[in-house]
């Protein structure tokens, strides 16, 4: 009972300390709130299908055909780009200087000779009908998408004329024409794969962010736990603390439940962020998975993690300057390895096997299965207990550590 | 109250504490003098089990410090020479952390904290933020703290360090008023050899791990029964001759003269040795020496490295 008063008014003394300190409130919830609004909106059609970005796209129709025009009125229905004619004579020269001058990514000039080619009628060899200038800033994978698309609607172009030309054939084989001719739904059905099967989540820009910000956000408690610390002993009141015939124990469990609740506090208010603020903005809001235990397992997980890893940098560090340079550069080191800043899925190889080292890729998971793949406590269980040794092996170096040194 | 027999420690197997032997009687105060690095702090953070010791035997009224530090820490209380609370916490907030730490609940912590309030006479601020005292302020709440438990004995390190005048003074006339109404044992050290003087009954100078002096103040200060006499380099053979007399005490550069029965005697003598090697007079001091005299004497003047 004494224990526990004890323990309450610990409590109390290190949340006042936390809520006084602007730096610290700052660090675990401003910096994580910002970083989740920012990368939700930012990474919003990164991620979601019904996009309302559009690419510019400068195109010059320079053949007189009208299988050409044809082919410019289906472009002109892509959902992601928007095409700005310019006049037929436009040289080159011109379309490139104006590229640059407007800042578009890309320009179409679909050739002379477009027309025959959808007809069939180029011979072996000839120019190709389609020439693409591209930005060198615009990323490959945006290339790809307009590649495949101009690539889809030339050869439906020229699948359609191949029908016209065909069509009596076809009509005496039974085919219906204008029914093949129309058929421009795609023959894949795309699904998300969820664990056993539960629910049918969409992955969002919010779903991916929420958890990744968290989960950086909880291991930046070593800035404030290690001032703390470091002060404390600086000062002298871990030596006063000691002579009161407090143990080395209490006063790590006394520093470890406070940072929980904060943590607990944090995760709390981040998933608030992305339900109820990030769709106020135009984003999607944040749903959670149907698993309020695996949500509980992880968090507490990822913050025991974080808060010995904090103990550790504490107890190593001399100067409060040293822990919160040494605490913020490992902090960023785990996030650009953990998938924090840099989802895994679009890392080579051999850098999603380096994630694996990161405790952070770890959280991230666990959140992830939580959020995105409706995962259960079971499902998280693997991410905990690899964040709970790991928590473990750094509170017994902190506790070697404060043994050796003596000083609390 | 306190009993240290044979206490030894060593850091890395430099000794810093070499066989100290200490008593300290109940309800008296006892200056701790000592250089940087003497092992004051040391020999405090070990009789308030901070750091454990390697040799010796320490007990505390009838506890013994192996056995029953649980014990002796809840009897004890020490205020270190850092201000060892937290400064963005008001001084009601710091006491009513630490004073539940001593297992202070409800009422009595709240009589114990007014207590602390009124010793400290921090009625004006005990509810602004620490971090916005003055030295003083600061120094005064640090002492508050440690009488939270109503300590038999309190260890006080340096306890007036970078304060004014004022507080300085207020805070010497609290230790007096606490050992005289409450019987409070006081362990005390200080730089400032004025405010041992001032404020103990006994006298310690520990130096390089080792008591070199231990005695009644006034055993050691007071000399109404005697004359200091300062004089140049006193050599070998004016030593020997000086010693023969029977009330004459040689030592670094003056000469003690007990005001005995031989008193008039050792005067004509001193003069005389002294015109015989021609050694001159520098003062003559009447009564009491200080006890700076007395420190720099017993340490030598050579600089310390910081403890």
């Amino acid at each position: 009972m004494t224990r526990l008063i004890k323990l309450l008014y610990a409590l109390k003394k290190e949340f006042r300390l936390i809520t006084r300190d602007v730096q610290t409130v700052t660090i675990l919830f401003v910096m994580p709130a910002v970083f989740i609004m920012i990368m939700s909106l930012a990474m919003r059609d990164l991620f979601e299908l019904h996009s309302s970005v559009s690419i510019n796209v400068l195109a010059v129709n320079r053949d007189t055909g009208k299988n050409a025009d044809a082919f410019v009125k289906a472009i002109e229905g892509l959902p992601t780009f928007k095409f700005h004619l310019l006049e037929k004579d436009a040289t080159t020269e011109r379309i490139r200087k104006r590229m640059f001058a407007e800042d578009y990514k890309f320009a179409l000039i679909i050739r002379e000779g477009t027309s025959a080619f959808v007809a069939g009628e180029s011979g072996e060899g000839g120019d190709k009908p389609l020439e693409l200038l591209v930005n060198p800033s615009v990323n490959v994978q945006t290339q790809m998408v307009l590649k495949g698309a101009l690539e889809k609607n030339l050869a439906k172009l020229r699948q359609d004329v191949l029908i016209d030309h065909l069509g009596g054939i076809l009509q005496a084989a039974g085919i219906d024409v204008k029914k093949l001719k129309a058929d421009n739904e795609s023959p894949i059905e795309l699904r998300y794969a969820h664990m056993e099967g539960r629910s049918s989540k969409v992955p969002s820009a919010v779903q991916q962010s929420v958890p990744a910000w968290l989960v950086f956000s909880i291991f930046f408690i070593v800035i404030p736990l290690s001032n703390t610390f470091i002060s404390e002993r600086g000062q002298g009141t871990l030596m006063r603390l000691k002579s009161m015939n407090v143990s080395r124990i209490s006063l790590i469990v006394g520093k470890m439940i406070p940072y929980l609740l904060i943590n607990v506090m944090q995760a709390v208010v981040m998933i608030m962020i992305g339900m109820y603020i990030v769709p106020l903005f135009g984003g999607t809001a944040l749903t959670l998975g149907s698993s309020p235990g695996g949500l509980a397992l992880i968090a507490i997980s990822v913050s025991f993690s974080a808060i010995s890893f904090a103990l550790l940098i504490a107890s190593l560090a001399r100067t409060t300057e040293q822990a919160t340079t040494i605490g913020a550069v490992l902090n960023i080191i785990f996030g650009a390895l953990g998938g924090i800043m840099v989802p895994t899925f679009v890392m080579p190889r051999f850098m999603q096997d380096l994630a694996n080292l990161s405790p952070m890729a770890w959280g991230l998971e666990g959140f992830l299965d939580i959020f995105l793949r409706d995962g259960r406590a079971g499902d998280v269980l693997p991410e905990s207990l690899a964040l709970g040794l790991f928590g473990a092996i750094m509170l017994a170096l902190t506790l070697i550590i404060l043994r050796r040194q003596r000083e609390v | 109250m306190i009993d240290i027999k044979h206490l030894s420690k060593s850091y890395n197997r430099k000794p810093v504490l070499d066989n100290v032997s200490l008593s300290v009687r109940r309800g008296s105060i006892l200056g701790l003098l000592g250089p940087n690095g003497a092992g004051k702090t040391t020999l405090i953070s070990i009789l308030m089990g901070v750091i454990g010791k390697d040799n010796g035997e320490v007990t505390i009224g009838d506890l013994d410090l192996d056995r029953d530090l649980g014990r002796i820490q809840s009897i004890c209380s020490y205020v270190p020479q850092t201000l060892a609370f937290y400064p963005r916490l008001s001084a009601l907030e710091n006491l009513e952390y630490f004073g539940s730490l001593w297992g202070l609940r409800c009422r009595k912590l709240k009589e114990r904290m007014a207590f602390s309030i009124d010793v400290g006479s921090m009625q004006a601020f005990v509810d602004k933020r620490v971090e916005t005292f003055s030295g003083g302020m600061k120094r005064r709440l640090n002492l508050a703290i440690g009488l939270l438990n109503e300590p038999e004995i309190l260890y006080l390190d340096e306890p007036t360090v970078g304060v004014d005048t004022q507080s300085r003074n207020y805070i010497l006339e609290t230790i007096g008023q606490i050992n005289r109404e409450r019987k409070t044992t006081i362990v005390y050290t200080s730089h400032y050899m004025d405010e041992i003087e001032h404020v103990s009954d006994e006298i310690a100078v520990i130096d390089e791990g080792r008591i070199i002096l231990h005695d009644a103040k006034d055993a050691i200060l007071i000399h109404a029964d005697a004359i200091l006499i300062r004089a140049g380099e006193i050599g070998n053979a004016a030593v020997t001759a000086l010693e023969n007399h029977g009330g004459i005490q040689v030592e670094e550069g003056s000469v003690l003269i007990k005001r005995d029965e031989r008193f008039e005697n050792n005067m004509a003598a001193v003069f005389t040795v002294f015109h015989n090697h021609g050694i001159s007079v520098t003062d003559i001091v009447f009564g009491r020496r200080t006890l700076e005299e007395l420190f720099l004497k017993l340490t030598k003047v050579r600089l310390r490295d910081e403890e």
